[in-house]
């Protein structure tokens, strides 16, 4: 029960972060693929730079383990999301953002969104044992991670992760890559 | 305090505030139930439990069985609590689109691009949603579940797919945008 409520909560700051960098508006999510807005990439990769930061100090620490790595299969983690990109590009939104927009009381996210999901996962569901094992059974890294496939140190790994993507976000901002939008 | 209650009133903030909360979340996650955040598996959960009421014998498979199974799990609380917060989050902003006109097409440039008609949008979107379903249950999770989650552990499955999910949205909108690219 209790891993219910806190699980609650922290779906209640991840929708209200979601609603906070605009990620659940149609333009925010396409404008980063036509680069007239780098809002998603910057939220992505901050998201990223003190997450990976803050566990891996956590877990030096012997504060905490980690669950179950999502598991490295090349072709399929590549192929889905090429595919899924199709689908952000489309709807503006991912299962995430939808959620966050239905609540905002977005028609166009609570209804073609969450039916669109729906049948999607039937889909998924009634052919995954023509379609799934195949693909994940290429190149399968299991549950791996970067410091160990590469033997290379983690905090080696998030520094470098860290600069790359600070000189990111000075390109962006400061010396202005990004297109200007057109058609506004 | 007054800064922050202003802050928090601005319908849009800075993208690095938002993603740092994000990241925060993410290690909450690991360190107060020892999980990852995810979105796309909720949907399977919830498709498998109307799939069991409707028509019993065809979700009686491997996947809705075993892998997804069915029912209230806590992915599906989880994105309750999107929900929850994404309505807190326009809430605070007075942006909430419930019962107001134009939440059934809810994006200027989408009109000003494609045109004022609903149904398009709605096809479109449920299209797109369809693909994103079935293109997280190849990749083995979404933005959330992958990307996210996956990234911060540093798993290479996640730089995988948002390598493929970057390029093939590029292409895409230069597909759909055209001249308006």
């Amino acid at each position: 029960m209790a891993n219910y409520i806190i699980t609650l909560v922290l779906g209640i700051f991840f929708g209200f972060s979601l609603n906070k960098a605009g990620l659940t508006k149609y333009h925010k999510i396409v404008n980063v693929f036509r680069f007239t807005d780098m809002a998603v990439l910057k939220f992505m990769m901050t998201a990223l730079v003190v997450s990976m930061s803050g566990l891996y100090a956590l877990r030096g620490l012997g504060l905490v383990t980690f669950p179950n790595v999502p598991a490295t299969y090349i072709v399929g983690n590549l192929v889905g999301g090429l595919i899924f990109g199709v689908g952000m590009a489309l709807s503006g939104y991912c299962p995430g953002t939808c959620a966050a927009g239905a609540g905002e009381g977005k028609m166009d996210y609570l209804i073609p969104g969450v039916l669109g999901f729906l049948t999607g996962a039937v889909l998924f569901g009634l052919t995954y044992q023509q379609v799934f094992p195949p693909i994940n059974a290429i190149a399968n890294y299991g549950n791996a991670i970067i410091p160990e496939l590469w033997n290379v140190s983690a905090f080696l790994f998030i520094t470098m992760f860290t600069l790359m993507s600070l000189l990111l976000f000075y390109l962006i901002d400061r010396v202005g890559w990004q297109r200007k939008d057109s058609h506004q | 305090m007054k800064f922050i209650l202003n802050y928090i009133r601005r319908e849009e903030w800075s993208p690095y505030v938002a993603g740092a909360l994000l990241g925060l979340v993410g290690i909450g996650a690991v360190w107060a139930s020892n999980n990852l955040l995810g979105a796309s598996g909720a949907f399977e959960n919830l498709a498998g439990m109307f799939g069991k009421w409707i028509a019993p014998a065809v979700f009686d498979n491997m996947y809705f069985n075993f892998i997804m199974p069915p029912g209230i799990t806590i992915g599906v609380v989880l994105i309750i609590g999107i929900f929850f917060g994404g309505m807190i989050g326009a809430a605070t902003s007075g942006t909430l689109m419930w019962f107001k006109k134009g939440s059934a097409n809810s994006d200027a440039q989408w009109k000003r691009i494609f045109g004022p008609q609903t149904w398009k949008r709605w096809v479109l979107a449920f299209v797109g949603a369809v693909i994103l379903e079935y293109a997280a249950g190849i990749a083995g999770g979404c933005t959330s579940g992958l990307a996210i989650s996956g990234g911060m552990l540093l798993a290479p499955s996640a730089f995988l797919f948002i390598a493929g999910m970057f390029a093939s949205g590029i292409v895409t909108a230069l597909v759909i945008y055209r001249n308006r690219y």
